[in-house]
C-alpha cells in the first residue's frame, strides 16, 4: 500500500520539476529537428530520423536520470524530507522500491511521449508504417532508462548526488559495451579474464535493450526478445534494489 | 497570524483516554545505547548512553538538556531514523525495529523539511495515507487539521512559499493528521513566535485531556514546567534526573529576596556569604537568599547595620535553576540509580 504512494508522490515531484519538462521539450525539438536533416541524407531519411529520434529518447532520459535520479534518495537525506517518510510506518525497501517506481513511471511518460512525437515526425515523412517498430524501440529504451534508475537509486542510497551521478554515468558507460568486454574476457589471459567477466556480469547488459538499427530499417523485433529484456530488466532491478535495501536497512538518519 | 482552533463537538478525533493503562507503557527503553565511530580514527562519541526510561500512556513527559546532551539522538531512536548501538526499546508494547511501531506514532522532527512542490492539504493527505488513512479520509482530515493549525485559509499555497512558523505548524498537523496515541515532538515550539508557541501549548494540553502519550524536547523551560507531568534531563547522552516538576521544585530549598534600600556600601559577612548574594541597582539593594533557613540571621544582620527592608519574597526555584543545578558534573553519579528506580517502580 505503502509503495504506489511513495511512487506517485515521486512521479509527483519529477513531473513537477521544471528539468524533466526542459528535456522533454528540448527532446522534442530534437526529433522535430531531424526533419532538416532528412533532405540531405540522400534517400536515408527514414532510417537517420528513426535511429536518431530512438537515440534522442535514450540519451535525453539517461539526462533526467542523472540530473534527476542521482540525488532522489541524497537529496532527501540532505534535505532531511525522508524524516517526514521514515518516521511512517514504511520499511525502508518500500522506501526505495517507490522511489525507483514513481521515476521509472516519469521516464515512462518521457519515453513514450518521445516516441510518438518521432512517429509522427516519421508519418509526416509519409513512413506512418514505421509505428510499431518506433514503438518497440521506445519500450526497449523504457527499460533500458528504468534498469538505469535502478543503479541512480542504488547509488543515490548510498553516498552524494556527484558521486552517484558519476557512478552511474559509468554503469551506463561500461554497459553499453558489455557485450565487447565479454569478447574480450573471452581472449584475455588469467586474472584479467576473470576480472573482466566479473565486469561484465556486474554491469547491466544494456546491448540487450537497443533495437535502434532494426527499427531503423522498419523491422519490429520478435516478441521473445521483448519479453527477455523485459524480464531481464525485472531481475537486474530487483537484485539492485535488493542490494539497495539491505545497505539502505542500517542507515542512521543525524 | 490564525490561531489554532479547537475541534468542533460533533468533529472530535478518537478519544484514547479511555484505552487499557494495564497494557503497559506507552514507550520503555532499556539500554538503549547509540555511539558512532569516527570513519577515519575509529574513537568512538557517544550519542546516548544505557537509557532506561518509562513513559506510562496518557503521560506527558519533557526532555530536556543543552544542545548536543542527547535528546534529539534518543528521540531519533525511538522513531526508527537512528539504529541503536546496543538495548531495546519499545513503542506502545511494539519494538521499534519493526514497521508497526510507528503505526500509532506522530513525530514532528526539530526543523521539519517539507516537500516545496507539494501544497499544504496535498502534504497532509500524503502523510496521513502513509500513516495508514483512506484516500477519502485522509482528505477530510487534512482539511480538517490545515484550519486546526492556522493554515486552512490558503490550503492550495506550495510550500515554498510557506513561512518558517508556518511550516512548523504544518509539521504539527502532520504529526496529529492520523490521530496517533503517542506524540513524539523534537523543540516543537522552535521558530514559532509567542502566539505560535501559546497555540502549541494549547494543542499539547488538549491531545494531553484525550488520552494521548507526549513526550517532547524543549529548551523553553516555562513551558515545560507548565506541559509536563515529568521532566527528563538528559546531561552527556545520559538520564541524570527524572521525576516529576513538582517533586523537583518542592525538593529543593527555597530562595528568598530581600529588597533594601540604602545599604550601597555594606559587607556581607563570612557566615552569610555562600548563601547571600547582592545584586546592587540603581534605587535599591537586592540580596538573594539561597537557604530560607538562616531567613532571620540575614534579616537581623541587615536591620543592625541600618538597612531599610523594603519586601521580602519568597522565590519558587524554576525548572532553570534546577536544571542548571542538574548540568553540573557532580551530578553525573545520580544517573544510574535514578534511571532504574524509574525501571523498578
Amino acid at each position: 500500500m505503502t509503495v504506489p504512494l511513495i511512487a506517485r508522490n515521486t512521479f509527483r515531484e519529477a513531473t513537477r520539476d521544471r528539468v524533466l519538462a526542459g528535456v522533454v521539450i528540448a527532446g522534442g525539438v530534437v526529433i522535430l529537428g531531424t526533419q532538416l536533416l532528412h533532405t540531405l541524407a540522400l534517400g536515408e531519411g527514414r532510417r537517420l530520423t528513426t535511429d536518431l529520434g530512438l537515440t534522442t529518447i535514450s540519451l535525453f532520459g539517461l539526462l533526467i536520470v542523472l540530473l534527476v535520479g542521482t540525488s532522489l534518495v541524497a537529496k532527501e537525506i540532505e534535505r532531511r524530507t525522508i524524516f517526514n517518510l521514515l518516521v511512517r510506518p514504511i520499511s525502508r525497501p518500500a522506501y526505495l522500491v517507490g522511489k525507483w517506481l514513481g521515476l521509472s513511471g516519469a521516464l515512462w511518460v518521457v519515453a513514450g511521449s518521445l516516441g510518438l512525437v518521432l512517429w509522427g515526425v516519421l508519418a509526416l515523412q509519409g513512413h506512418g508504417a514505421m509505428g510499431p517498430a518506433v514503438l518497440e524501440g521506445a519500450y526497449l529504451a523504457g527499460l533500458e532508462l528504468t534498469v538505469i534508475t535502478a543503479l541512480a537509486v542504488l547509488f543515490s542510497a548510498l553516498s552524494t548526488p556527484v558521486l552517484s551521478a558519476l557512478y552511474t554515468l559509468g554503469f551506463y558507460a561500461v554497459g553499453q559495451w558489455s557485450w565487447d568486454l565479454r569478447e574480450f574476457a573471452r581472449q584475455a589471459p588469467g586474472a584479467l579474464k576473470s576480472t573482466l567477466e566479473v565486469v561484465a556480469n556486474l554491469v547491466p547488459n544494456l546491448p540487450v535493450f537497443n533495437m535502434r538499427a532494426l527499427a531503423a530499417s522498419g523491422e519490429p523485433t520478435t516478441v521473445y526478445h521483448l519479453v527477455l529484456a523485459t524480464l531481464y530488466a525485472l531481475v537486474y532491478c530487483g537484485c539492485v534494489l535488493a542490494l539497495a535495501s539491505a545497505a539502505f536497512e542500517s542507515r542512521d538518519f543525524k | 497570524m490564525q490561531a489554532i482552533t479547537r475541534y468542533p463537538d460533533d468533529r472530535s478525533p478518537a478519544d484514547h483516554s479511555d484505552r487499557d493503562p494495564a497494557a503497559g507503557p506507552a514507550i520503555r527503553t532499556v539500554g538503549l545505547t547509540k555511539s558512532y565511530r569516527h570513519p577515519w580514527t575509529g574513537r568512538v562519541v557517544p550519542g546516548v548512553e544505557n537509557l532506561n526510561l518509562e513513559v506510562e500512556r496518557g503521560e506527558v513527559m519533557g526532555c530536556l538538556g543543552p544542545n548536543g546532551a542527547g535528546k534529539t539522538t534518543t528521540l531519533k531512536l525511538l522513531t526508527g531514523l537512528l539504529k541503536p548501538t546496543r538495548g531495546s526499546a519499545w513503542l506502545l508494547g511494539e519494538p521499534i525495529t519493526g514497521v508497526e511501531s510507528r503505526r500509532r506514532l506522530g513525530f514532528l522532527p526539530e526543523q521539519p523539511y517539507f516537500y516545496e512542490y507539494l501544497s499544504g492539504i496535498e502534504y497532509l493527505e500524503f502523510v496521513g495515507q502513509l500513516s495508514g488513512l483512506q484516500a477519502q479520509d485522509a482528505h477530510e482530515r487534512a482539511r480538517r487539521w490545515m484550519g486546526r493549525v492556522g493554515l486552512g485559509q490558503r490550503p492550495h499555497l506550495v510550500l515554498r512559499k510557506y513561512s518558517k512558523g508556518m511550516l512548523q505548524r504544518l509539521g504539527l498537523g502532520a504529526a496529529l493528521v492520523h490521530d496517533p496515541e503517542l506524540l513524539i515532538l523534537d523543540e516543537p515550539m522552535s521558530g514559532l513566535d509567542p502566539f505560535g508557541r501559546r497555540d502549541v501549548r494549547d494543542l499539547i494540553l488538549e491531545q494531553r485531556g484525550r488520552g494521548t502519550t507526549v513526550l517532547f524536547s524543549s529548551h523553553i523551560l516555562p513551558d515545560v514546567e507548565t506541559l509536563c507531568d515529568r521532566v527528563a534531563i538528559v546531561m552527556a547522552g545520559r538520564l541524570t534526573r527524572m521525576a516529576t516538576v513538582g517533586d523537583i521544585v518542592s525538593g529543593s530549598r527555597q530562595r528568598v529576596e530581600i529588597r533594601c534600600a540604602g545599604v550601597p556600601l555594606l559587607e556581607i559577612p563570612p557566615g552569610l556569604g555562600e548563601v547571600l548574594k547582592r545584586q546592587d541597582h540603581s534605587h535599591e539593594t537586592v540580596f538573594m537568599l539561597h537557604d530560607d533557613t538562616r531567613l532571620n540571621e540575614a534579616i537581623d544582620w541587615l536591620l543592625r547595620r541600618g538597612a531599610r527592608i523594603r519586601a521580602v519574597a519568597p522565590q519558587r526555584t524554576s525548572l532553570e535553576d534546577l536544571f542548571l543545578d542538574a548540568a553540573r558534573p557532580k551530578d553525573g553519579p545520580k544517573v544510574e540509580a535514578q534511571s532504574d528506580d524509574r525501571r523498578s517502580a
